[in-house]
């Protein structure tokens, strides 16, 4: 349990505020190159502020402060002939990296672009994508960092055939074995975490003690402030980032990004617009239809009863708390230590920004953030007394077979 | 989300929460709010009635999507398990040699039925006989 005081310092984004000066700090994602056109001027709503997408006198993507109405929907995107720009108002450097627009909202010299996997990557090898979450970015980001809770709300009852699987979260084969994920996560819930620091946030370990003294070893990470990078499938890893539209809304803007055949993105697309209305991307199964919950398939199938996309059951998770969880209610347990450690980070961050000393915060350094690589992201599988070797010679094993430059 | 108490003290009386006839389906869970407090309501596979604090302790998810499962209802989210009375009984993603559990206990209040009516009791008091119902 925290305060509520900490609860606002700690949520609450918009100009002026603590988390929003730590944001205000870092590349955000704010539109996906697919929503662009020949030419752009592209509603965006970003850490509480009304802009514009659109191309300046130089061709190069800007975005600018447009004028809005205080009672304006969160995600709202007005018609192209109503967009009025702030005359005078801030303008925004964008800068566009396989498929997502990420754009400054800082004072002063943006830092550089970390060189992980996603950003490394050949265009063909990454696709993008987002979707609305209508809640705190917070929340959405700690559904992120928790891997115990993939055992649950994930939960089949019955595994799918993993030849199904491209393009899905846990409906591969785990590791080396014949065993499907949804099936180790299952039988083996109560997992180890263990929580590391780094130069670009947390490395968090989920060790899954397993029958014959074999141990399942999950590695995934906090970039900080508001990503992930988690593995998705033997061939691919997600790097997601929980961007704050207000205090009280969100976008997940993923790239996935794969080290073994260019991604099959008009598959991926697809799969993931029959999910999704446009130009909101707001998904189509929301708290207004109870994400289409059926209590028979909570009973025989899911253990949620909605459906087989995670996305739908992450977004009831963290849509459920409320607009911002009361944290002031939690009760958080040793399966939440990455959670804990991710607000210590946050806090000092805070602190740092407060008191000038900006150095402190991860990735700032302009000279040293463009070498970091990465990062570990995967599944494996090994004797209990070897996990960390098994781990990194997995990671290594899939970087060296990868047609593009992935060595670390 | 906040199970915010009442501003005006509750009736020292039972108070209609549902019908009978609400819980008739295969999955007796329902959502109820009285008096400021957000709650789910269920039926245990004892029969008994439970009516305890509709977002889990743990994060705050919504326990009208819960599991009814094991002689209550658990969390979708972690699968934290959680009796007619409130009592936390399992918290499955847990270490093992956790007892964590014991100390979690949701908020719950007094629950019966009459006839067709499902009652329950929001004052601080010990409840009342049940003749004494108010409408």
């Amino acid at each position: 349990m925290i305060t509520q005081k900490l609860n606002d310092q700690i949520t609450r984004i918009g100009p002026g505020t603590d988390a929003g000066a730590v944001h205000r700090m870092y590349w955000q994602p704010a539109a996906l190159t697919d929503e662009l056109d020949a030419d752009p001027l592209l509603p965006v709503n970003l850490l509480g502020e009304r802009l514009v997408l659109m191309r300046g006198a130089d061709g190069a993507l800007v975005l600018a402060q447009r004028e809005a109405s205080a009672d304006e929907p969160p995600a709202h995107h007005p018609a192209r002939e109503d967009i009025r720009l702030v005359q005078g108002g801030a303008t925004y450097p964008v800068v566009e990296k396989n498929g997502i627009c990420f754009a400054y909202l800082g004072d002063g010299t943006p830092p550089a672009f970390p060189n992980f996997d996603c950003f490394r990557a050949p265009d063909t090898h990454v696709f993008a994508f987002k979707g609305l979450w209508e809640c705190n970015w917070l929340q959405a980001l700690e559904i992120g960092i928790d891997p115990s809770h993939a055992s649950f709300l994930h939960r089949f009852l019955e595994d799918e055939d993993p030849a199904d699987s491209y393009g899905k979260q846990f409906r591969d084969k785990a590791a080396n074995t014949d065993m499907p994920m949804t099936q180790v996560l299952r039988d083996y819930p109560r997992p180890d975490i263990e929580v590391d620091e780094t130069e670009f946030g947390l490395k968090i370990t989920a060790l899954r003690h397993m029958a014959n003294d074999l141990t399942h070893v999950r590695v995934t990470n906090q970039i900080f402030p508001s990503a992930i990078c988690i593995p998705m499938s033997r061939e691919m890893i997600i790097t997601q980032w929980h961007v704050p539209i207000d205090d009280e809304n969100c976008y997940w803007y993923t790239m996935f990004t794969s080290f073994d055949k260019p991604v099959n993105k008009e598959l991926m697309r697809a799969q993931r617009l029959k999910e999704h209305r446009l130009p909101d991307y707001a998904p189509l199964k929301n708290r207004a239809n109870d994400y289409h919950y059926d209590p028979e398939e909570q009973a025989s199938l899911t253990y949620t009863g909605m459906g087989l996309d995670i996305n739908v059951h992450d977004q009831w998770a963290v849509e459920s708390m409320g607009a911002i969880q009361d944290r002031t209610r939690e009760h958080l347990g040793r399966g939440d230590a990455a959670i804990i450690r991710y607000r210590l980070l946050l806090r000092r961050a805070i602190k740092a920004v407060q008191t000038g000393k900006l150095d402190r915060l991860p990735m700032q350094d302009r000279q040293e953030t463009p070498q970091i690589i990465g990062p570990l992201s995967n599944d494996a599988i090994a004797d209990s007394d070897d996990w960390l070797a098994a781990s990194v010679a997995a990671d290594m094993e899939r970087r060296r077979a990868a047609p593009w430059d992935a060595t670390v | 989300m906040t199970d915010t108490p009442p501003t005006d003290a509750p009736p020292e009386a039972w108070v209609r929460i549902a019908a009978t006839s609400d819980l008739a389906g295969k999955r007796p869970v329902i959502p109820v709010t009285a008096h400021g407090h957000k709650l789910v309501l269920f039926r245990d596979e004892e029969g008994q009635l439970g009516l305890i604090g509709r977002y889990c302790p743990h994060r705050g998810a919504d326990l009208c999507f819960g599991r009814h499962e094991n002689n209550g209802i658990r969390c979708p989210f972690h699968g934290w398990h959680f009796d007619r009375t409130g009592q936390c009984t399992e918290q499955p993603a847990e270490p093992e040699d956790s007892t964590m559990y014991k100390a979690i206990r949701q908020p719950s209040f007094p629950v019966t039925q009459r006839g067709e009516e499902i009652l329950a009791w929001f004052a601080a008091t010990a409840p009342a006989t049940l003749e004494e119902v108010t409408e």
